[in-house]
């Protein structure tokens, strides 16, 4: 079942542990859950800032297609597309600049797909990591 | 002030003005200004060097990267070097680490195995 929240930044603790639970429940390997939970948080972080500037509804689901497991988030912000953000740039952090980029970089890092999907009025972002359902 | 993450916070005995901080819980997008707050109050206070316990760090995400990097440049405004010389780590949680390790962070803060090896360090 989906999880619709009217969320900001405070309830990223909760976005994470319906994650972990239900990709635990569909019978996700241990070591898959940290990717998981990076991905989804780092995603929803950009839907809440740069989408909303703040606070607004997300529906998560995760679901298992055979081995896979497949993360999607649904909003209604502006069109905001992270797979387009620029590279991160993995300066050195001792640099003065402000690090930035980092998000994206874990969300790529530990997928091994991300799509998305512009609606009618909203986003849908698609994240597929593979090979991730125990024994499946 | 979250639940979601507990500072601990205790100074070291010795030559240096060493403060440790003992993580607990998330670091992430709702609670990194936490981090960067109490580290400036150490620093207030006449602390020059932060050591992290990042032991029970159960969340680790790229907000709480900023703030460890904010604190670093707090620590160091003036020094220029690609190595931390004032902000040392200790026992990360393998989800810590992993994040750390995932955006290079390990080759500007030194990560070690326990509290003595880094205060060793500085």
């Amino acid at each position: 079942m989906p999880l619709r929240i009217l969320a900001d930044l405070g309830q990223l603790k909760q976005i994470r542990s319906y994650v972990t639970q239900t990709a635990t429940a569909l019978g996700a390997r241990a070591e898959v859950l940290e990717d998981l939970r990076l991905a989804v948080d780092e995603a929803a972080i950009n839907i809440l800032t740069h989408g909303y500037g703040g606070c607004g509804r997300i529906e998560l689901e995760v679901a298992a297609a055979g081995k896979d497991l497949v993360v999607t988030l649904r909003d209604e912000a502006p069109a905001f597309d992270p797979t387009l953000a620029p590279p991160a740039e993995l300066r050195l952090p001792g640099e003065r600049d402000a690090a930035g980029g980092f998000g994206v970089y874990l969300m790529h890092s530990g997928m091994d797909e991300i799509t998305h999907q512009p609606l009618e009025d909203g986003n849908e972002l698609t994240m597929i990591k593979r090979d991730a359902i125990a024994g499946g | 002030m979250s639940q979601d993450l507990e500072i601990g916070m205790s100074r070291e005995d010795g030559d240096k003005a060493v403060t440790v901080m003992r993580l607990k819980g998330s670091l992430d997008a709702n609670t990194q200004s936490e981090l960067e707050d109490k580290a400036r109050e150490a620093v207030s206070a006449g602390a020059e060097y932060l050591i992290l316990d990042m032991s029970a760090v159960e969340y680790l995400g790229s907000a709480g990267m900023r703030a460890i990097h904010a604190v670093a440049n707090l620590l160091s405004p003036e020094d220029p070097s690609m190595r931390s010389a004032y902000l040392k780590v200790f026992n990360p949680s393998p989800a810590a680490e992993k994040v750390f390790k995932t955006l290079g962070f390990d080759s500007f803060i030194d990560i070690h195995e326990n509290i003595d090896e880094a205060i060793a360090a500085l």
